[in-house]
């Protein structure tokens, strides 16, 4: 996930930098460009989170509990309703999706709803409607756009700069166009760790919400461990039932997974539980252990 | 697989690995002695089914081996086949280390056969004093690694904690597969 969308992000740059040297495009319609491109990114994020993961929009009657969940919990935070999506993946998690609170959508994985309790699983929606209600998509799209801005203003400046100090481009040293890219990668990299501290900040903000909205933190808190837990990663399916087999054995064996916490999107579970019990111990409720 | 392969999308199917699998028997004390785990003398080696065309020869084939493993080998050995139609060779015998061997040499001589990359895993039952369920644990012939399979009997439930807890007691004496995610069950194994 970090990866693609630091990739992505890089790519956008690159992309910029080549367009703005070879087309000549003014300052203008740069900005413009680049505001087209975060709006539509902003405009469609509920429909593309949606396809990306397969989860697939139910009905009342498709999900009766699931459904009868969201409402209560909607009426006591006051938001629109969500549309209700299951993704059909043995891994549990949640994600909420969308512009606005009347244009959102909140989607569970269908291990997330067989493994966790049920006020488990509505401490965890609780926590993706206070993504909604604190409208997270529009603050990350938002920021993310700002991000771009920057990296993109930098290579102008520098651009101008060089241009404009009558420097003769025959004094030596790496082409004008090297230094430039390389200068609006690094803004842009500074800018994704910016954006992902903003990132974990929302996080503890959402897991706030979610105690306040069930004024139940604790459940929350079991949700999250077990979440995280080895046991809910080993699989409930059949070695025999696996589609695509050939494809399954293709993955590489072993992703280490220690990417620092400057580069997470979300805060490490520790500091999570521990803010949490610092809630629950605000609102005068003891923490079952 | 090498870097030519990966740009021309030529991925081979894995072979079998095989050797991994004597592990079981050197951890044969530990699963009896402090696990309380005893083997129940059964083994089962699963494969893939076959297309129609391979059929014929894979009839022939697998008799053909049957009459080698039997020669060679002071084990039981039976042809069975799952709902899921999956092929089946149960192995049975009363000595734990020669049951570990004949489940070897059925594999070795499959991948003899030309079914070396259909072969899928291993499946060895446990038994425990007072217990009814039976405890598993599975080889994974593609990753030459084991991990633990304890189901509960109801649907395709699995106790997971107990899982997890064979392999910290186990992780040193067998190599268990780190990932996980490919802790696949085989429900309904036909090892009875």
């Amino acid at each position: 996930m970090f990866l693609t969308m630091f990739l992505l992000g890089a790519l956008y740059v690159v992309f910029f930098v080549v367009l703005v040297q070879y087309f000549q495009l003014g300052f203008v319609p740069m900005i413009l460009l680049l505001g087209g491109l975060a709006f539509l990114q902003y405009y469609t994020s509920d429909k593309i989170a949606l396809a990306a993961s397969g989860a697939k929009v139910v009905t009342p009657e498709q999900a009766p509990e699931l459904h009868a969940m969201v409402d209560r919990l909607c009426a006591m935070s006051d938001l629109p309703k969500p549309r209700v999506a299951l993704i059909p993946t043995d891994v549990p998690n949640a994600f909420a999706t969308g512009r606005s609170p009347k244009h959102s959508a909140v989607a569970v994985t269908e291990g997330l709803w067989r493994r966790l309790e049920p006020r488990e699983v509505e401490g965890v929606l609780a926590h993706e409607l206070s993504h909604i209600a604190n409208r997270d998509v529009a603050v990350m799209t938002i920021a993310s756009f700002f991000a771009m801005l920057a990296a993109f203003l930098m290579r102008m400046g520098l651009w101008t700069g060089m241009m404009g100090g009558g420097r003769s481009r025959d004094s030596g040293g790496a082409p004008a166009f090297l230094i430039v890219l390389v200068v609006s990668l690094v803004t842009y990299v500074l800018s994704y760790i910016l954006i992902l501290m903003i990132s974990r900040y929302r996080e503890y903000a959402a897991d706030r919400g979610a105690a306040v909205i069930t004024g139940a933190p604790e459940y929350l808190m079991s949700a999250l461990q077990k979440i995280a837990s080895d046991m809910t990663r080993i699989p409930q399916r059949d070695l025999r039932q696996l589609e695509g087999m050939n494809a399954f054995f293709i993955i590489p064996t072993n992703v280490k997974r220690t990417v620092g916490e400057l580069f997470m999107t979300h805060p490490p579970l520790e500091k999570r539980l521990a803010r949490l019990a610092e809630i629950s111990a605000e609102m005068g409720r003891p923490i079952a252990a | 697989m090498g870097l030519g392969d990966v740009l021309f999308g030529r991925k081979k199917l894995k072979g079998a690995k095989l050797d991994r699998l004597f592990a079981l028997s050197t951890a044969q004390i530990t699963l009896q002695t402090e696990l309380d785990l005893r083997p129940a003398g059964v083994a089962g080696v699963v494969f893939k089914p076959l297309s129609a065309g391979e059929f014929m020869r894979a009839e022939q084939q697998i008799d053909e081996l049957l009459g080698v493993v039997a020669q060679t080998s002071g084990s039981e050995v039976r042809r069975r086949q799952d709902s899921l139609g999956y092929q089946w060779l149960i192995v049975r015998d009363r000595d734990f280390e020669d049951l570990v061997t004949g489940v070897h040499l059925v594999a070795n001589e499959l991948g003899a056969h030309g079914f070396g990359e259909q072969l899928l895993a291993a499946i060895f039952t446990f038994e425990r004093r007072g217990e009814e369920r039976p405890v598993y644990l599975i080889y994974g012939f593609k990753r030459g690694a084991f991990w633990p399979f304890v189901p509960t009997g109801k649907e395709q439930e699995r106790d997971n904690a107990e899982e997890l807890r064979l392999r910290n007691e186990l992780q040193g004496e067998l190599p268990f597969e780190p990932d996980l995610e490919r802790w696949l069950g085989l429900f309904d194994a036909p090892l009875d």
